[in-house]
């Protein structure tokens, strides 16, 4: 599969590894998902248009506000921004794809089957209805039961795979393949907020997958975490607003970034203070870590700590002032041209100012105390986030003549500006007028009916806008003018530097920016040899850079063409999909009745459609994850590159950093959930469920295992087959028995001392809960880790790794951590 | 588990000027303090707004371009340059404009945490001593649990003039106890209990006929009846409310209560 068949093809779409392919399949993707979001809000505008009637249920109308704040923040804001980022960032910093492009596509298609999964859910007996922020406990089944809220669950921990997969795959495109002469302070804005976004997605969607995937084991395995008393509605509070304050800024720094260049493009001038916004955005970055408890004020957090977070909410908005004084400056003596971008850009600058300035009102604790649960926030954060994305709006508008080669119509793109501005005010102002109503309540004070009248009439408004957007889209992309290469009189950044729409490596020559300016230069191909720089007289030049060509001679194949076609990203996330659809019913199909051994136990099945979806996903994943190990698919690293502050680090390498530093976040929110509810249970009433004796072999298991992976490593670079095979199997038997070691342990707890995931018979049932979720998701990394191991074995036996011993280095990378992981797990459940 | 209030109670009188705080009257409502900043905030914050707005507009239009302005001293960017800054005065103005608005965010803010600490700790209400009421939601509604055990459902009943402590918490899921007209909320939070207080004044009772009552919903999504989660607070002047409360004595704690014993002192969560 290497050949890409061409774009009027269905296949090419199916199969498509291209960076700017798969942009333009999130951007239509997210769209769709912004009529499906849209529907949801227009659903919940007409149930609020009077207090005393209704079209929903209560029921529906939580199922409609639930999927409205699901799909907008994650199906929608995120992807779309992402398909723009998907189509650029590799054309502003010079690369010729991403990093990882079968990665990057499997990203897309766990997006795409999440919100399929997330469709399905509605059938599912009705989908989730806790709304978007998920609070514990109505989100345990017996508060929600559902069969779809388990289904809109599990899509949203799908959907997070998906976007850790994207993230990784920026990370380490943006800091491993920029062109020469680019450094990181010489990125584009656009680049460098995508760069802090996907920097903070790295850490708040770990901590959402950790939370879900708690929740899913709620769910689906019977764990009692967010209904005990022991703290589990604070535990989902915590979580979940770890992720939902960065989260914020993921979501509007994209829109930034277009704001950044569109001010710059359309004015005719360069930002002002620009190293300043870019520290102000990084410093942003780390502090949005900091005041998650603001959403939190009203619970029993006490003062000392609400304070704390008070003041971190104060400094955040402050270099966000900054930022914004920044955008206004630039404009400044410029030649503004009211393009149909810069209408939305400018547009989103006013509403962000608006969202802003509210938002210093929540700031204030005694203003948040009565502002919690009402309207005011409801407002606020669609004029922070749906105002932030104005500027995507104007984004599309903005690089519509490079994707498509035609120019968009600008009578047409102007009243969707009017109309849109006009609707979206009529919407979210009225909010801020009647802001005492109670948040996801219709069944409101009569007095603020007219504000609820008034903005049911601008959501429609608003709504209608956007068809005006795809007619134009539609209309232009069949019978627009012919765009040109760059149609904008002051753009600067390199995708207007090629053809419209690019080609499918996107340069002509390799782009560099060594001289000050782009430039494409033809590098010296000697014989049989990888490509050298030349400098200006055609000879080889020695210097400059982080030169790849001293490590491109590791890549065996480095003469070979890049690859831009794979089925197995498609297939891959449809077998997750039906896997997770499988696990979304599990709970209701099977039924466990324990006996007094595992031989006397029944397993009682009373709908065997999602048992068998579990086994066809499962098995579907194991054949679609070889064929993929196996598939001949080069991407190429780039030759010479920035590559601060990684540079020396090979491509493969620095990805796995990069996934394993979202992994640590993973599991310490696992950690941190345990000792936080032991915390609140009483740290000293708790003991050890578990003897220590098995935990302590398993201790030694494991750190023998990690040993046997080095001389692995070893064995491979000596050439040695044989050393290879045998410290290999060494550490896959290892492996195994530490898991039957584990099983013997869980068995032993089940049948002899009565401690399941769900109960305990020797005290708190979250005691149980939390041991067998924690240690089993360690098992399920090690059940991974062996997976791979025996992957590699069978590979190694045909001869494999010895010229490239890469892979070994890398999987043991993956298995040193599951250890060290380990290392922690041992004292908290087997010790004290 | 944290409490809110509890254990700052006394040291807070010495950080804030008793006089300020009590203007006018012995006490002040949560109502008025947070009138109060309300107003300063949404003074300040339509005066920023506007001028920022205002100053933006005008130099948008300003500097549009109308095709009749000479190229000379216009540095246009090109396709292909290495992004710059741009320095000079305009990264001075900058700075400038930052510093004033950071001097009137810190500033609000400073202001604001001065009332906090009064919203806290709740004013001194004189010798009459508090009333603690232990509230708690279900899906959906609200028990009121009296010192004397007495429950009462769908309604508050307080005395006038007398400060009043809620102590909340819920039987099942999530709620959020809340009265937009005394400007009092609190999270409802099973196996935890927080704190808000409020007092309404005789002249407020009088004002409304001799018997105030306000609105009570519930601001956080706590299932499919979170609209119909709704009660009220009636405050009754303080001699009626006596008799009232006396009327309602050991005999009633059974006569209004399903299910007295599900947990306002021990609340009982799925898993306990």
């Amino acid at each position: 599969m290497s050949g890409l068949p061409p774009t009027t093809s269905v296949k090419r779409w199916l199969v498509t590894t291209n960076h700017k392919d798969i942009g333009i399949l999130y951007t239509i993707t997210a769209l769709f998902f912004l009529l499906f979001g849209g529907v949801m809000a227009l659903l919940i505008r007409l149930q609020l248009w009077d207090p005393t009637s209704q079209i929903l249920s209560g029921l529906a109308y939580n199922e409609a506000v639930t999927a409205h704040g699901l799909i907008m923040v994650f199906w929608f804001l995120s992807p779309f921004a992402f398909g723009f980022a998907n189509y650029f960032v590799p054309l502003q910093i010079g690369a010729d794809d991403l990093a990882f492009p079968r990665l990057n596509a499997v990203s897309y298609w766990l997006y795409l089957f999440s919100g399929v999964l997330l469709a399905v859910s509605f059938f599912q007996g009705g989908t989730l209805s806790a709304g978007w922020t998920i609070y514990a406990p109505l989100n345990v089944p017996m508060y929600t039961p559902s069969i779809g809220s388990t289904g809109a669950v599990l899509a949203l921990a799908m959907f997070v795979t998906g976007t850790t997969t994207s993230t990784v795959n920026f990370l380490t495109s943006i800091h491993h393949s920029r062109a020469e002469g680019m450094g990181i302070m010489d990125m584009p804005m656009f680049t460098w907020s995508m760069l802090a976004t996907v920097w903070m997605m790295l850490f708040a969607f770990a901590a959402l997958l950790a939370v879900g995937l708690i929740l899913a084991a709620d769910r689906v395995l019977g764990s009692v975490y967010f209904s005990a008393t022991e703290g589990g509605s604070l535990l989902w509070g915590h979580l979940f607003w770890f992720f939902g304050h960065p989260e914020v800024y993921i979501v509007f720094f994209p829109a930034l970034g277009v704001m950044l260049e569109l001010f710059q493009t359309f004015s005719g001038r360069r930002l002002v203070g620009r190293k300043w916004v870019i520290i102000s955005i990084c410093l942003i970055s780390v502090q949005s870590f900091l005041v998650w408890m603001h959403h939190m004020f009203l619970t029993t957090i006490n003062l000392e700590i609400k304070t704390l977070m008070m003041a971190t909410t104060i400094g955040i908005s402050l270099p966000f002032d900054l930022v914004v004084f920044a955008l206004i400056y630039t404009l400044i003596k410029g030649r503004i041209q009211f393009t149909t971008p810069f209408l939305f850009a400018f547009g989103a600058l006013l509403l962000f100012i608006l969202g802003g300035i509210t938002g210093v009102f929540l700031g204030a604790i005694v203003l948040d105390y009565e502002f919690r649960g009402t309207y005011w926030v409801v407002a606020h954060f669609h004029y922070v986030m749906f105002g932030g994305a104005t500027a995507l709006f104007g984004g599309a508008y903005y690089w519509f003549p490079k994707i498509t080669g035609k120019m968009y119509d600008e009578f047409l793109g102007k009243l969707h500006f009017v109309i849109f501005f006009i609707g979206f005010n009529a919407v979210y102002f009225s909010m801020f007028l009647g802001w005492e109503t109670p948040r996801r309540v219709f069944e409101y004070n009569p007095e603020f009916q007219i504000y609820h009248q008034f903005g049911t009439i601008g959501a429609f408004v608003l709504g209608f806008s956007f068809f005006i957007m795809f007619y134009n889209f539609a209309k232009s992309y069949v019978s627009g003018e012919p765009a040109g290469d760059n149609p904008w009189d002051y753009s600067r950044t390199a995708e207007w530097a090629v053809s419209s729409p690019p080609p499918l490596e996107n340069w002509p020559n390799r782009p560099s920016y060594a001289s000050g300016k782009l430039e494409f230069v033809k590098d010296y191909v000697p014989d049989g040899g990888p490509a050298m720089k030349t400098d200006d007289n055609g000879d080889v030049a020695t210097d400059g850079g982080d030169s790849h060509s001293a490590h491109i001679s590791e890549y065996p194949y480095w003469d070979k063409h890049p690859s831009h076609a794979s089925i197995w990203p498609f297939a891959l996330a449809l077998a997750l999909g039906v896997t997770l659809f499988g696990f979304s019913g599990f709970a209701e199909a099977v039924t466990v009745e324990l006996g007094e051994t595992a031989l006397q136990s029944n397993v009682v099945i009373s709908n065997a459609m999602y048992p068998i979806a579990i086994v066809a996903g499962l098995v579907g994943l194991l054949y679609t994850g070889v064929k993929w190990g196996l598939e001949d698919f080069y991407a190429p690293p780039t030759e010479f590159a920035e590559r601060w502050p990684f540079n020396g680090v090979e491509k493969v390498k620095l990805g796995m950093w990069f996934f394993l530093a979202s992994d640590v976040i993973v599991f310490g929110a696992f950690l941190s959930a345990a000792i936080f509810v032991r915390y609140n249970a009483g740290w000293m009433t708790w003991s050890p469920l578990t003897e220590s004796l098995p935990g302590l072999i398993n201790t030694f298991v494991l750190i023998t295992s990690s040993f046997t992976v080095i001389l692995a490593l070893v064995a491979a670079r000596r050439e040695s087959r044989q050393g290879l095979l045998a410290t290999l199997g060494t550490t896959i038997l290892l492996g195994f028995t530490f898991m039957a070691i584990k099983l013997w342990e869980w068995n032993h707890e089940i049948f002899d001392r009565g401690v399941t995931i769900s109960a305990n018979a020797h005290g708190d049932p979250i005691q149980a809960s939390i041991y067998y979720v924690t240690t089993g998701l360690h098992g399920i990394h090690v059940l991974l880790g062996l997976v791979i191991a025996i992957f590699l074995f069978v590979r190694a036996y045909q001869g494999h790794y010895l010229d490239d011993e890469r892979p070994i280095e890398y999987f043991g990378l993956y298995w040193h951590f599951v250890d060290i992981v380990w290392v922690f797990i041992f004292p908290l459940f087997y010790l004290f | 588990m944290y409490h809110r209030q509890g254990r700052y109670k006394g040291r807070q009188t010495n950080m804030i000027d008793p006089v300020i705080l009590q203007q006018g009257s012995d006490w002040r409502a949560q109502a008025e303090v947070f009138d109060e900043i309300f107003f300063v905030f949404l003074a300040l914050g339509t005066l920023v707004g506007t001028i920022v707005v205002a100053y933006t507009l005008w130099n948008v239009y300003k500097y549009r371009d109308d095709g009749n302005r000479s190229d000379e001293e216009f540095d246009a960017p090109v396709v292909g340059e290495l992004p710059t800054g741009q320095g000079g005065p305009k990264a001075k103005k900058l700075f400038l404009s930052f510093g004033l608005s950071a001097i009137v965010v810190i500033s609000l803010v400073v202001y604001a945490y001065g009332l906090l600490l009064y919203v806290e700790d709740g004013p001194d209400t004189g010798d009459e001593g508090d009333i603690e009421i232990m509230v708690e939601g279900y899906q959906y509604g609200w028990a009121y649990e009296y010192p004397n055990g007495h429950t009462e459902r769908g309604e508050l009943i307080v005395p006038a003039d007398q400060r009043i402590d809620l102590n909340i918490t819920s039987r099942d899921v999530w709620h959020n106890f809340g009265s937009s007209d005394l400007r009092i909320k609190s999270d409802a939070i099973p196996g935890d209990h927080s704190e808000t207080w409020f007092a309404v004044s005789s002249e407020d009772v009088e004002a409304q006929g001799g018997e105030a009552t306000y609105r009570v919903e519930c601001f956080e999504l706590c299932g499919p009846g979170h609209s119909q989660m709704k009660s009220q607070i009636t405050v009754l002047p303080q001699d009626e409310w006596e008799e009232w409360y006396a009327g309602t004595g050991n005999s009633s704690a059974s006569a209004n209560v399903q299910a007295p014993g599900a947990g306002v002192t021990a609340p009982s969560g799925v898993s306990a």
